[in-house]
């Protein structure tokens, strides 16, 4: 028999993740743009892409943990479809962000 | 000299991490085209290969990630200063700028895949179709990956070359 739920997980970590992607795009952007932004990544680690990249495995992994745990737990509600064409869409689009950024402005 | 190298032991480790990093690239393509294919047919006695696959791409992806890391922050400055002085400055200032920020996504996903396969594909359709997904998005992203590293060996190379 057909289970059309995705697990609190599955929902929780996939938000995550277009929240993340889209973070790290515009992260980018950020710190192309803004010689303070990328002055002040480069003296937490030494070198902006370590920051850039702990900032960002650590927002995929605390949002989606916190997300999961909300409502008592059960994590966070979303319709299956949605969470798919959010995830598939999200990923996407920071991912074309990043190349026009590059293309266009960088 | 050996092997063409002045300096052998760190020459060549460089060379290593170097392949190491695009060999565990193409393993994590494979993986995640693996999980695809085997998610197309999900069914009871394949679930178990489905979830130590999509477990096995993130372990070779975050292990690429790392030597890559390493080699992006301690050896590509020498690199990049060639590439930027030979006739290919694109081959940085678009490839690898836009790979490395587009391998994070590639982790990203990796590290989720297990998470979305984790459900009864052979009964959950949402799971099947969340995990079909992400499977192809690491594999895209990957071969885009991999195209992107061959134009900035190539650039080097272009930078090395009397011009």
């Amino acid at each position: 028999m057909e289970n059309p739920r995705l697990s609190s997980n599955s929902t929780a970590f996939g938000i995550a993740l277009v929240v993340a992607s889209i973070a790290n795009a515009l992260l980018v952007a950020a710190k192309e743009k803004s010689p303070k932004v990328l002055g002040f990544m480069k003296g937490l680690t030494g070198h902006h892409w370590i920051t850039h990249c702990t900032f960002i495995i650590l927002l995929f992994l605390v949002l989606g943990w916190i997300l999961s745990h909300i409502n008592g737990n059960k994590g966070i509600q979303m319709a299956s479809g949605l969470l798919n064409a959010t995830v598939v869409g999200g990923v996407i689009l920071a991912g074309m962000i990043i190349v026009g950024f590059y293309l266009i402005v960088g | 000299m050996f092997l063409g190298y002045k300096n052998p032991p760190i020459d060549l480790m460089k060379e290593i991490l170097l392949m190491t990093h695009v060999f565990l690239g193409v393993l994590c393509i494979l993986g995640a085209l693996w999980v695809f294919v085997d998610t197309l047919n999900a069914h009871d006695t394949n679930l178990a290969r489905i979830r130590l696959v999509s477990r096995f791409v993130p372990v070779v992806m975050t292990l690429g990630f790392l030597i890559a890391g390493y080699w992006y922050v301690n050896i590509y400055p020498a690199d990049k200063a060639i590439i930027l002085k030979g006739p290919w400055p694109f081959a940085h200032d678009f490839f690898m700028e836009t790979k490395e920020h587009l391998v994070l996504m590639l982790l990203l996903l990796t590290l989720y895949l297990p998470i979305a396969s984790s459900a009864d594909l052979s009964s959950n359709r949402e799971a099947r179709r969340l995990t079909l997904w992400v499977s192809s998005l690491i594999v895209l992203t990957g071969l885009m990956m991999e195209g992107e590293g061959g134009v900035i060996s190539m650039g080097l190379r272009m930078g090395l070359l009397p011009h």
